[in-house]
């Protein structure tokens, strides 16, 4: 099959259920979808719509039922688990709604870690710029228990990006914060898509945020209804 | 049912997995605490039922007793049992020996003497004999039959010329193998018939007797009792016999029950420790739940019953069940310690014969209720922090997050970049006390058992037995101090005619197999300090031990050759157990004895050494032969060692063994019989201790499972996170043998290190105290690397298991988890 590389994900006819007989429930049922890269993408729908379930399967966290995840060409799902995390850690950063960050590390060990897991060398240099771009250079060795909520998700933020992956996936990243904080992270993400040319897939039900995006995608019972 | 234990009992449904590890380790720690007593005090019945059955139950008999102080005996009120027994005299029988006596009913019940068939004799002419007599008289009978009897009478204390008499048999004795073997049997007359053949101020009679044991009095007081009576009825000491082996195997040891709390002790701790470490680690994961009770309105008082009556429920169903699992293993380790003993003496079998027959129960319901109430306890006492924890949380803290309570810095200087073992230091740090709990709890067993395999890996059979018997053989002369019956056998007799000649050692000597014989002198002496019943001998050591003499003094200097003068003496430690004032530089003033000749000398003791049995033979004063050969007018050789080319030669102990029967005043001992005695002994203690300690390692290894499952369940959503970013399996699995690795390694390095730092001064004490005859110092390396390598096993499975647990879960479905 030719690769457009113009798209760095392709969804194809995209399936996963969850429970069985009556209670079986579509979370994604047979959505497809393309998204170009250095674009910055929001998916939108109301709770239990199966936004963050898609999104799981965009990253690779979860397996689909049927259907394909390509992402630069490559088919996520025909990699057994071992190259699939290996992928993850080098193409996909992730931010969660709830920051998880490693409580026994201090805020630049939880940056580097992504790159510690891949054996790769960490240039302090570019360590240090991003804490700058995420105005925690002078946090970089507080514990993430004495951060504040907007400080902790630019950490993790700042985590999705060490790796210069080609692809982030925010599950509602702003989910847990106040206004202000909230257009800060925002802003600070789409800064990352057009500095560094990735490509940002945002969950949110936001509708200020969704009119940041270049492209807005709504999902309802697993299907895509706009887009 | 009231809240709180309610509340409990579904805790317990819901923790599990903890509560499966607690459940185990309770069950264990019962199991092995009903085991302990039940085993010890089933061998100590055991014995006691064997003893009761070869020996007689009197506890001591009076000689040589007239009629008038039978009556007044009779009367004493401290003798609550007691019979009489006559001697009429003995059979004329040409090579064999039947004493004919008269043996009241009483007599007969204490002596355990019965009556095959027939009636005790009661008519003059009546006698009850056994088949192995009718076969010396050459005459054969049933009852009811009379048989022709040649015998001799005690009168005036010498036997009578034989008369002959025609007795009616009114029933017949058992004989045992011994009589038949020796040749000697006992026949029973009637009272009749000693009175009509002594005279009545001639009447001896044996006045066998029990003393009153209400208040369970020790050996000793009973023994003194029976002295005082005697005394208060002028029976002289001569003619007192007790009975030492019935009174012992009737009347507690007391060392006995210290030793069993002691054990018993143990085994609490280490359920102490585990279970309140398994309790620890997962209290911090637990603060939330209390913390949400508190807000809803629970007091103190109830978080700290919910605690403890969660770790009761929990008993509720280990207790039973680790006394049911006792119960099978006591059966089982009694059994297997009964029968791997090779020995085969009578009183071996005969305790294999009680069990098997299951005449002794070994079970009694205090056993049961000591274990469970142990148990309870142990429990009590491992919940009693714990609960101090969990009633002490703050709800808003708790509330706020998961790990309240616990202190965290607030900024921390990092590693630059990251490492999966950096990563696991960081893991390990953030809860250090956890940490280092687990450690600690594994490793106080490991400790423990590496300080028991130090003793058990120096108790080597060949080492005891070279310690307990120099050479392969030892002749020795049959001798008995002490029994006044017998004063031929005392030493200085055995002297003047000593069968340890020139003539025996040339026998020995020119025997295949023998390559040399060394003698050993010894000397009798008495006097200041030593007590009167005391035996102490000056110990005459050949000049080719002059190595090994001086080589193993702990105190003191001499030399072999000033041991030559003979005014010094090399005192062996065992004696300073007896005389703890005995010192080197002491001068002892002491009565040689030597033959019928005595006289005074001086020693002084120059050193004092630690030797073997077989070197000392039990006679503590050491000096050179030569000088003890010196010093005697008679032949003072009292062993010969007879070393051989094998261990062991059929041929040759037979040879020797004729030598000593022919003589019939030697006696013979073999290597090879202490080191088979050494040998399965050391196994059955061996194997006895290392069970009792693998037990003890399971309890304390749930420790380690339950650390590590903990650990995980905690970091569930944590891990999830790591391996959304790009954590592999392999990496998972990694860092968690990591972590695992270090908890193992930290354990091995505590109780290797430890272990075998305390193991050496244990291995001094037991060599000190004689224990196993140890002499040599062996590091248990077999179960140092048996530890290493199976803790290591433990924690590669316990890793491999528990991270295939997790990754059951999809990593969004870690992600998601929230407890």
């Amino acid at each position: 099959m030719k690769t457009d590389i113009s798209k760095i994900l392709i969804v194809e006819d995209l399936v996963k259920c969850y429970g069985t007989g009556e209670n079986m429930v579509r979370a994604v049922d047979h959505t497809s979808l393309e998204i170009e890269r250095g674009k910055f993408t929001a998916i939108v729908g109301r709770s239990g719509s199966g936004k963050s379930t898609l999104l799981h399967l965009i990253g690779g966290l979860d397996r689909p039922d049927a259907g394909k995840v390509r992402i630069e060409g490559k088919d996520i799902f025909a990699l057994k688990d071992e190259r699939l995390a290996e992928f993850r850690r080098k193409k996909i950063g992730f931010v969660f709604q709830d920051y998880n960050l490693i409580p026994s590390l201090n805020v630049w060990e939880n940056i580097v870690l992504p790159l510690g897991l891949d054996n790769r060398k960490v240039r302090r240099q570019d360590v240090e710029e991003v804490l700058v771009k995420i105005g925690l250079a002078d946090k970089a060795e507080a514990m993430p228990n004495v951060l504040s909520g907007g400080q902790k998700q630019r950490t993790a933020i700042a985590r999705a990006l060490i790796t210069r992956p080609a692809l982030i996936l925010a599950d509602e990243p702003t989910g847990n914060l106040d206004s202000q904080t909230e257009l800060e992270v925002i802003s600070l993400m789409k800064s990352c898509v057009t500095d560094f040319g990735q490509t940002l897939v945002m969950i949110t039900h936001d509708e200020m945020i969704a009119q940041m995006a270049d492209r807005v995608i709504e999902i309802m019972d697993g299907k895509v209804v706009n887009d | 049912m009231k809240m709180t234990t309610r509340v409990a009992f579904d805790n317990m449904k819901y923790h599990r997995s903890r509560n499966i590890l607690i459940g185990t380790a309770i069950i264990l720690t019962t199991m092995l605490l009903f085991v302990v007593p039940t085993v010890g005090k089933g061998m100590v019945d055991l014995q006691f039922a064997a003893t009761n059955r070869l020996y007689p139950a009197w506890h001591a008999l009076y000689r040589n007793v007239d009629e008038n102080t039978v009556r007044k005996l009779a009367a004493h009120h401290d003798i609550t049992r007691y019979g009489l027994r006559g001697d009429a005299g003995y059979m004329n029988l040409e090579e064999a020996s039947a004493a004919m006596l008269y043996v009241d009913q009483e007599a007969m019940e204490l002596y355990k003497w019965n009556l095959m068939e027939g009636n005790m004799p009661v008519k003059e002419d009546e006698i009850a004999v056994s088949e192995g007599i009718l076969d010396e008289l050459g005459q054969q009978g049933d009852i009811g039959d009379t048989v022709k009897v040649p015998y001799q009478i005690f009168r005036g204390g010498e036997l009578d010329l034989t008369q002959q008499k025609e007795f009616r048999i009114c029933g017949f004795l058992k004989d045992s193998k011994e009589s038949r073997e020796k040749r000697t049997y006992i026949a029973l007359v009637s009272e009749d018939f000693l009175r009509n053949e002594i005279p009545k101020e001639e009447i001896a009679f044996r006045f066998l007797l029990q003393i009153d044991d209400t208040g369970d009095p020790t050996t000793d007081e009973i023994e003194q009792k029976i002295r005082d009576i005697a005394v208060r009825f002028g029976i002289p000491e001569n003619d007192i016999n007790i009975n030492h082996d019935y009174l012992e195997a009737n009347y507690v040891d007391p060392v006995f029950i210290p030793a069993i709390i002691v054990i018993m002790a143990v085994i609490m701790l280490a359920g102490v420790i585990t279970i309140y470490s398994i309790y620890y680690v997962s209290m911090n994961h637990r603060i939330q739940e209390f913390g949400r009770m508190k807000a809803i309105g629970a007091t103190k008082r109830q978080i700290r019953q919910i605690v403890l009556r969660e770790g009761m429920c929990i008993a509720a169903f280990a207790v039973p069940a680790g006394l049911l699992a006792g119960t099978l293993v006591s059966g089982v380790v009694l059994k297997i310690f009964v029968t791997a003993s090779e020995t085969n003496s009578g009183y071996v079998k005969m305790i294999k014969e009680i069990l098997e027959a299951g005449e002794i129960n070994i079970y009694s319901w205090w056993e049961y209720l000591l274990a469970a109430a142990v148990t309870v306890c142990t429990v009590y006492f491992s919940l009693v922090r714990p609960m101090h924890v969990a009633a002490k949380v703050s709800e808003v803290e708790a509330m706020r997050m998961q790990d309240a309570g616990r202190k965290s810095k607030s900024r921390r200087k990092g590693y630059e970049y990251l490492t999966i073992g950096r990563l696991v230091c960081r893991n390990l740090a953030e809860d250090k006390k956890k940490s280092v709990i687990t450690v600690l709890a594994m490793a106080a067993t490991g400790v423990f058992l590496m300080i028991v395999a130090t003793v058990l890996s120096c108790a080597d059979p060949r080492e005891s037995a070279d310690g307990s018997v120099l050479g392969q053989y030892e002749i020795f002369s049959d001798i008995e101090e002490n029994n006044k019956e017998h004063p031929e056998r005392k030493w200085s007799e055995v002297q003047k005619d000593n069968p340890l000649n020139e003539t025996l050692m040339k026998q020995v000597e020119n025997l295949p197999g023998v390559e040399g014989v060394d003698v050993f002198s010894s000397l009798h002496v008495s006097g200041e300090p030593f007590m009167e019943e005391d035996m102490n001998f000056l110990n005459g050591v050949p000049e080719k031990y002059a190595g090994e003499l001086e080589k193993n003094i702990v105190k003191g200097k001499v030399t072999y050759e000033e041991l030559k003068s003979g005014d010094k003496v090399v005192a062996d430690r065992a004696l300073l157990f007896h005389y703890p004032d005995l010192d080197v530089g002491d001068r002892l003033k002491l009565t040689v004895h030597d033959g019928d000749r005595t006289f005074e000398k001086e020693f002084e003791i120059a050193a004092i050494g630690q030797y073997g049995s077989g070197l000392t033979n039990y006679e503590y004063l050491i000096m050179a032969k030569e000088a003890v050969d010196q010093m005697s007018e008679y032949n003072s050789s009292k062993f010969f060692h007879v070393f051989a080319d094998k261990d062991y030669d059929s041929k040759l102990h037979e040879a020797l063994k004729e030598i000593a029967d022919a003589s019939g005043r030697i006696e013979l001992r073999t290597w090879k019989e202490d080191y088979e005695l050494w040998k399965s002994s050391q196994a059955v203690i061996g194997a006895a201790c290392y069970i009792f300690l693998g037990i003890l390692a399971v309890i304390s290894v749930l420790n380690l499972v339950n650390t590590m499952i903990n650990s995980v369940r905690v970091r569930k959503k944590e891990l999830g996170m790591i391996q959304a970013i790009g954590m592999s399996d392999s990496q998972l699995m990694k860092m968690l043998q990591l972590e695992g690795l270090f908890y193992t390694m930290g354990t091995l390095f505590i109780s290797v290190g430890l272990g075998s730092l305390a193991g050496y001064p244990v291995f001094l004490y037991a060599k000190n105290q004689g224990l196993f005859e140890i002499s040599a110092y062996h590091y248990p390396v077999k179960v140092a690397v048996i530890v290493a390598v199976a803790l290591l096993l433990v924690q590669l499975l316990l890793a491999a298991g528990i991270s295939r647990s997790v990754r059951k879960d999809s990593i969004i479905e870690r992600i998601r988890f929230s407890d």
